[in-house]
């Protein structure tokens, strides 16, 4: 990398917190005591400073993200309503409720629905567009990664609404497009497909973004290696650029899997959920738990329930593309 | 000859996706200037016929923008400050410093970016309910103050600070705030932006946690406004084209300025993962 040593000032040291070094009267730095070899990194100093910012992180972690876990765990095992100051102990029955729950399986299978096809469509056209962007008969390549990254840099309420307008059965641009007379949003056989197509555009320049750098850091001697041979451009492909990707797509793939379980916007804005429950996601059901029946019980039982599922599908996901072979890599 | 034409199908075919791409966009600042009948009408043309300002004059005069607009800046603005910087103090001392535990409270930072936000979102909504913070900007910023994504990528970029400078500084008698402040932080400009790039999208983006928090109209962020006039103006298309564009436009104009850093960043954050 290398980059630049020392070039632009970064931000200028907060006010106040320079210190003027305390200037030690010139004496000679401790000469590292004998019998300990970790002169380093004891320096003086460190210390006070390592103890406020483990101390703040363990705090921050223990207040904002381990206590409101328990209490999620202990909520879902109760009746809890904020509205009339409902907090009582029931045991599973939000658990049994949601299981009996048809939308939750609606809702479910939607989810799965809508992740491997976001996925997919992430995955497929990012490396599609990142070799052909790549490959040494493009010009302009800065033009078309600015392009295809666009999307992903813009915030994805106002986004959503576009397509909203982008998918109006009157006016909107994808049925002039295409020439069609489709109520997209409305309708139950498309209105996932819908969504699903407008968080594709949305993401699919992540990973161009990804898949280029990998490609940019393959050893050039494999793919002078794969000419030589005569491979067919295909066959280049399939064999040394694919496999050598591999830790590109799990990356992507996993932060896919991560960030699609919990999609919640897309749906807020396009569907509402609707038709009916066609596009009730998960999280949206979490949602409309919480925050419009006040079920704060239900909703945490139904959060869990999606923390579960997500921890599941990354560990399959991970152990299926790292193997038992590779083990640690660090 | 065949390399030339798969040079040309390759070019065109990617322009064709790129004009795809970025079509929404272009749609949508066009239509923001169209008059409403023009936007309804069943003869549909790219370009405006009559160009107006109305549509922005009429989302100014009924909710405001310019006050969202600046809200959303302000709070985007004050938290990417926050939280780059502990997270460059947070990356600095799990890069450099060694300690016991080191490994494992990393891993838990680590671990906190992959629970879902409906897991923790209840507690925390009756945690700052409860501390009586809603409906002030502290209910924002503080769960943003320190990333653990953040801190996560500022401790991968250490690796471009050598520790030889550090210890140079140590024997001449710099304290370490001052090693912080003065050579690691300008050593780690390129991190630094990339992370604040990151940061401020997601503030200006963030939808749910202000709709929850923020109670007075007045005071809300844009991207929540936007679904309060969507709900309030349901058919005005054009006030919606208009603030969509608001809300969009200046980030589009940023990202073309900077678009080497956005990359790279997007780049670096995913590298060594």
């Amino acid at each position: 990398m290398a980059g630049r040593p020392a070039a632009p000032r970064a931000a200028p040291s907060g006010p106040g917190l320079m210190t003027t070094t305390e200037t030690t009267p010139a004496v000679a730095p401790p000469v590292a005591a004998p019998g300990r070899r970790r002169s380093t990194s004891t320096a003086r100093g460190e210390r006070p400073l390592r103890l406020v910012v483990v101390t703040t992180i363990i705090v921050a972690i223990l207040t904002l993200v381990a206590w409101p876990i328990v209490a999620a765990l202990l909520g879902s095992l109760h009746d809890w309503n904020p509205l009339n100051d409902t907090y009582r102990w029931v045991g599973l029955a939000n658990y049994r409720r949601l299981f009996a729950d048809p939308v939750f399986w609606t809702s479910s299978v939607n989810t799965v629905v809508f992740m491997t096809g976001a996925i997919i469509g992430r995955v497929v056209l990012g490396m599609a567009l990142a070799y052909a962007v790549y490959s040494r008969l493009t010009r302009t390549k800065t033009l078309f990664r600015t392009l295809f990254y666009l999307p992903t840099v813009t915030p994805l309420v106002a986004v959503a609404y576009v397509w909203r307008l982008m998918y109006n059965p009157q006016f909107g641009a994808v049925n002039s497009f295409l020439g069609l007379d489709v109520n997209w949003l409305y309708d139950s056989r498309f209105a996932l497909p819908a969504v699903m197509v407008m968080t594709i555009w949305k993401d699919f320049g992540f990973a161009v973004i990804l898949y280029l750098a990998g490609l940019y850091a393959l050893p050039a001697d494999v793919l002078e290696a794969a000419d030589v041979d005569g491979a067919g451009a295909w066959a280049r492909f399939r064999q040394v650029i694919w496999p050598m990707l591999r830790p590109t797509t799990l990356f992507v793939v996993v932060t896919s899997i991560i960030g699609y379980l919990q999609a919640f916007v897309q749906v807020f804005v396009l569907t509402a959920g609707g038709p009916g429950d066609a596009t009730s996601l998960i999280s949206y059901l979490i949602y409309q738990q919480a925050f419009e029946n006040y079920n704060f019980g239900y909703a945490s039982a139904a959060a869990f329930v999606l923390f579960i599922g997500t921890a599941v599908l990354t560990m399959l996901w991970y152990r299926a593309q790292t193997g038992p072979l590779r083990g640690k890599a660090h | 000859m065949r390399l030339r034409i798969t040079a040309i199908c390759l070019n065109v075919g990617l322009l064709v996706i790129a004009a795809v791409t970025i079509f929404p966009f272009v749609w949508m600042l066009l239509s923001s200037f169209k008059h409403a009948d023009e936007i309804a009408a069943v003869d549909q043309h790219l370009l405006p016929r009559v160009w107006t300002l109305a549509n922005y004059r009429s989302i100014q005069e009924h909710f405001d923008v310019v006050r969202l607009f600046g809200n959303s800046l302000l709070l985007a603005v004050v938290i990417t400050a926050i939280a780059v910087y502990t997270s460059l103090l947070g990356g600095y001392v799990f890069g450099k410093y060694r300690f016991r535990g080191r490994g494992l409270l990393f891993s838990v930072v680590l671990a906190t970016t992959m629970i879902p936000w409906a897991v923790v979102l209840i507690p925390r909504y009756t945690m700052f309910t409860d501390a009586g913070l809603q409906d002030s900007y502290a209910s924002i910023i503080i769960p943003a103050a320190i990333s653990s994504f953040g801190i996560f990528m500022m401790r991968q970029s250490m690796d471009n600070v050598p520790d030889e400078i550090l210890e140079a500084a140590r024997i001449d008698g710099a304290s370490e705030l001052y090693i912080f402040h003065r050579i690691v932080a300008p050593l780690s400009v390129n991190a630094i932006s990339a992370l604040a790039i990151f940061q401020f999208l997601w503030v200006w983006e963030d939808y749910l946690w202000p709709y929850l928090m923020i109670t007075t109209p007045s005071k809300q962020v844009l991207a929540v406004g936007l679904t309060t006039f969507s709900g309030q103006y349901s058919t005005d298309y054009g006030g919606l084209f208009a603030a969509t564009t608001v809300s969009i436009i200046p980030v589009v104009i940023v990202y073309v300025i900077f678009q080497r850093r956005f990359v790279a960043g997007a780049a670096s954050a995913a590298v060594k993962g």
